[in-house]
Formats: structure tokens, sequence, C-alpha cells
């Protein structure tokens, strides 16, 4: 259950890389740290609705709490990604800048995220409010927490209702659209930059969700948190098969089962090691990523 | 015959290369006409400046205007020149989006439209009418259509996007001659159906045929102009463009 918990949250971030490179051919670097602001919106609201942590705050009971943070959460999360993409990607675009410098600013935008947050907040971390009633289930030998329950369904929910957006509808249409020809989508009366920043606002708002989820999970959070789980998101999602959503949740999983794996027979120091040397073989295997197949690229 | 687009003067740069030195040329409604010239005589620039494809393609407009029904459009995004004045161009080399269906080509295209579904359906029954290749290919993906069928599926976007003025860049690039005739005459009935065409074709004898006025291009000038028939008849065309 660790592994799918685990995969999980591997999985919601893979998503948010793999739909924006799906799009746009960009490596959104600052999708981990997304996920870091993610919590910590989580966290703020979150206090400000219940109180404590030296603040008064409504007194919201914590059903109450847990059921306007989520969506507020999602929200204000995928405004920080738009904000990004306006003041950062665009710019870039209409320039016609290569890619490699688009890469580079997605790169300084993450640092920007963490530093920021670093001189705003200081380093002191904080302590994620509980706001669920841990439930234990026993299913025979198996016994899970509700969270976990509710993190490993989360995933699967917005798994399917991403491939639903993006083969059934025309939005979705638009996005495959750009990713094979970009130019030619505005000769179809389509608004290339909305189409753009509703794939930001898509993959934010799932960082935004493993954010709170994350946090509720492991209620430390600091302004790294994003860096080492956004890395391995990333790589989950290359081993997938960058650019496909199945890709990103299987490769996502199997790196929860893989890390978890690891950690049942051997010392826990040896678990990324080991992790990322099971996914470079299968790279090593399989260039493309599981779901991937050899691109030509157009432009 | 109301005129549709006029193009006043046009100086356009790509960096720091002109392009085209000062252009005219309109269309009336329900016309054919077509620009003619060799290739890089700025015949695909003035398609380019009209439509303003986003960067890094786009043609920088330094002088003069477009003119769509009298108003500028100069001002107007890309994607609204299709959606709001029912333009729509064939690009050079197609561009349709080969990693979608047949099906989902043609629905892309209808993405901007409000008229409903009822008339978005008629639109799909009249596109697979005059391209039955594209109904038999529905399901499969667009890049493993042959060269005319996927020039087919450039035209049948273009109708599904409900414009009443198409812009064609060498549509017969590539094609085996019957497949070109094909492509032609179906353009003359979507003609006879009120559609103003604007063509532009390296293959002068060809367009000239078809079109009914003509435009010749040379370097970023207008060299000649006249009806189909004078072109056809003038011996500077002929020598230059006919083959004799």
């Amino acid at each position: 259950m660790n592994a799918l918990q685990f995969g999980s949250f591997y999985a919601l971030i893979a998503l948010g890389y793999t739909l924006v490179y799906g799009v746009l051919r960009l490596i959104n670097f600052a999708h981990g740290d997304i996920f870091m602001v993610g919590a910590y919106i989580a966290y703020f609201v979150a206090v400000l609705l219940l109180g404590g942590e030296g603040m008064s705050g409504l007194g919201l009971s914590p059903g109450l709490t847990l059921a306007i943070t989520v969506p507020a959460t999602m929200i204000l999360t995928s405004l920080v990604g738009v904000a990004l993409e306006r003041t950062m990607y665009r710019p870039l675009r209409r320039k016609g800048a290569d890619r490699l410098y688009v890469v580079i600013t997605a790169l300084m935008a993450g640092l920007m995220l963490e530093n920021g947050n670093l001189a705003l907040l200081g380093a002191s971390r904080k302590s994620f409010p509980e706001l669920l009633q841990k439930v234990i289930w026993t299913f025979g030998s198996v016994s899970v927490t509700n969270l976990k329950v509710i993190v490993i369904v989360a995933a699967l929910l917005v798994f399917v209702l991403l491939e639903f957006i993006v083969t059934k509808t025309k939005i979705g249409m638009a996005m495959r659209g750009i990713s094979y020809d970009k130019f030619a989508i505005p000769l179809m009366g389509i608004p290339l930059d909305t189409i753009i920043v509703f794939t930001f606002i898509l993959g934010s708002s799932m960082a935004g969700l493993a954010g709170i989820l994350f946090a509720m999970s492991y209620p430390i959070l600091e302004p790294y948190m994003g860096a080492l789980i956004g890395w391995k998101a990333f790589i989950a999602a290359v081993v997938g098969g960058i650019g496909d959503i199945r890709g990103a949740i299987v490769g996502g999983f199997l790196l929860g089962f893989i890390e978890i794996g690891v950690v049942a027979v051997f010392p826990s120091t040896l678990r990324d090691l080991f992790a990322f040397s099971v996914l470079l073989g299968i790279l090593w295997l399989k260039p493309t990523g599981l779901f991937g197949v050899a691109k030509t690229t157009k432009i | 015959m109301n005129t549709l687009l006029e193009v006043k003067n046009l100086k356009v740069r790509y960096g720091n290369i002109e392009a085209l030195h000062g252009i005219s040329f309109d269309v009336k409604e329900g016309e054919i006409v077509t620009l003619i010239g060799a290739n890089g005589a700025g015949k695909s620039t003035t398609l380019l400046s009209i439509c303003r494809l986003p960067p890094p393609e786009a043609p920088r407009v330094i002088e003069g205007d477009i003119l769509f029904k009298g108003q500028s459009i100069l001002n107007l995004p890309p994607h609204k020149i299709v959606s709001d004045l029912n333009m729509a161009l064939v690009p050079e080399g197609r561009r349709i989006f080969g990693n979608l269906t047949v099906e989902e080509n043609l629905k892309l295209a209808t993405y901007a439209r409000t008229d409903g579904h009822e008339a978005i359906e008629r639109d799909f029954e009249r596109v697979f009418t005059l391209f039955a290749r594209l109904a038999e290919r529905k399901k499969q993906r667009s890049e493993s259509l042959s060269g005319g069928e996927q020039q087919m599926l450039a035209v049948g976007r273009a109708l599904m996007s409900k414009c009443s003025f198409i812009m064609l860049d060498e549509p017969s690039m590539g094609l085996a001659p019957l497949l070109m005739y094909d492509m032609f005459r179906t353009l003359k009935v979507l003609n006879a159906e009120g559609m103003t065409i604007l063509l532009i074709e390296q293959n002068a004898n060809l367009a000239l045929r078809f079109a009914h006025r003509g435009y010749v291009l040379d370097t970023g000038e207008i060299v000649a102009q006249g009806t189909s028939e004078e072109l056809l008849a003038d011996p500077e065309v002929k020598k230059a463009y006919l083959g004799g």
C-alpha cells in the first residue's frame, strides 16, 4: 500500500510534466516546485480556516476545512502555474526562442520559487495541521489508513479525467494538435495561448492536489521538498514515455513499487540508488519510455 | 460585386529583408483570383501576411494595409481572422495534424464555431460527399494518408471551419495529375456554390485556366494583372510563365 501511495504522488506530479511536455515540448523544471508551493498554499489555507499556529483563524471544523482547502489549493496553485507561463515562458515563445532557453528559464523559475519561499518564510519547517481523523481499515492481513486510500483513488480519478479530456474533447484535440504543429492551430480559428494556459491550469492543479495530499501524509513542509520528489516524478514521466498520460501513471507507480521493494530487502540508504538503476535499465532497453513512440518532430 | 479582400501597397519584411515591395490587389466576392509567379516571388509571403501566423514564421508588415470588407485586419489576432471573418488558409505543405485521426482533424476545425451541432453535422456530410476517400479513412491517423488524401483533408478542414473565403497555397504540389484535376474540379464546385477563392500556384497554366482573374508576382512586385484570358494571351506572361 505504501508503494501505491508513493506511486500516486509521483504519478500526480508526473502528469503535470507530461501534459506540458506533450503540448509544448517544454520540460517544465519548475513543476516540482509548483508542487511545493501547492503544499504551502494548502498549509496557509488550512491554518487560516482552522486556526492554530499562532493564528486565530476562522475556527472551522477540520472536515469543512478539508472540503474548502482542496479546491482552493488547486485553484491557487494553478494560478501560480499560469503566472509562470505568462511572465516567463510566453514572452520567450513570442520571440521564437530556442527550446534550450525556455528549459533554462524553467529551471531558474523553480529555483526562484524555492528561494523566494525561503526568503519570505525562513528556513523553519511548517507542520501541517491534521484535517482528517485517521481510520485504519483491515482487509485480511493488509491494513490501510483512509488517507492512503484517498490518495490512490485521487490519482486514479485524475488519470481517468485527464485521459477523457485529452482524447475526447475538442480542447484535448487542440492540445494534441499543438504538439504536432503549433503554428497550424490558429488556422483552425483556435487561440493558441488559451489552450496553453489551459494546459498549465490542468498540470498545476494536479501538482496542487499532490501538494495537499502529500502534506496530509507527511505533515512537515520545507522549501526544498519539491526538488527531489519533482526530479523523481520527472524521471518517472520519462520512463513511462513523456508526453503520454498512461506513461506518467505507470511510471509513477513503477517508481513507487521499486522504492518500497528495495527498502523491504536492503537498507533504506540504498533506495534511490537502486530505484534509479532500475529505471536506467528500462530506458536502456527502451529509450523512448514504456509508452513512448519514436517521434519524428515536425518543426 | 463587393470587394472582399483588398491589399493596399503592402510592404513586408522578413528580418531585414524586404520580401514585398508594395503590392496591391483585390478579391471580389464569388471570384477565383490567382497569384502566379516563380519560386521566391513572394506568393506565400503574401498569404502569410494576410493570416499573420505567429512567429517565427510571421512576415512583418511595415507599410500598407490589408482590408477585409473595408475594415483593416492588421491588428486582429491570427485565430480571429479565421473564426470571425470566415477566412481559411490551406497552407503550403498542408500542415494537417498527423497525430490526429481524419475525423479529429475535421472536428478540430469546428472549434470556434457557434452555430450548433446540426450545422456541423451537415458540413461533415458535405465534406464526406465531396471527398469520399476521407469518409473511408475517418478513423485513420492522418499521417498515414497519401499526399492526395492529405490535400483533401486540408481543404475539408477549411470547409469545416465554415469559411466563405478560402486561400490555397500550391494545392497542386506533389499531386499526380489526375488527383490535381480532381481537386480543381472540386474547388470549381465550391466556387459555383458561392465560395470566394484566392489561389497561389506555380503552375501558371493550370491556375489561369481555373481562375477568373490573375496577378503576376515577380520578386516582390506585381508585374502584370488582368483577366485570365488577357494574361494567357499576354506575350510577356506567355514567355516567362507559360513555357513560350
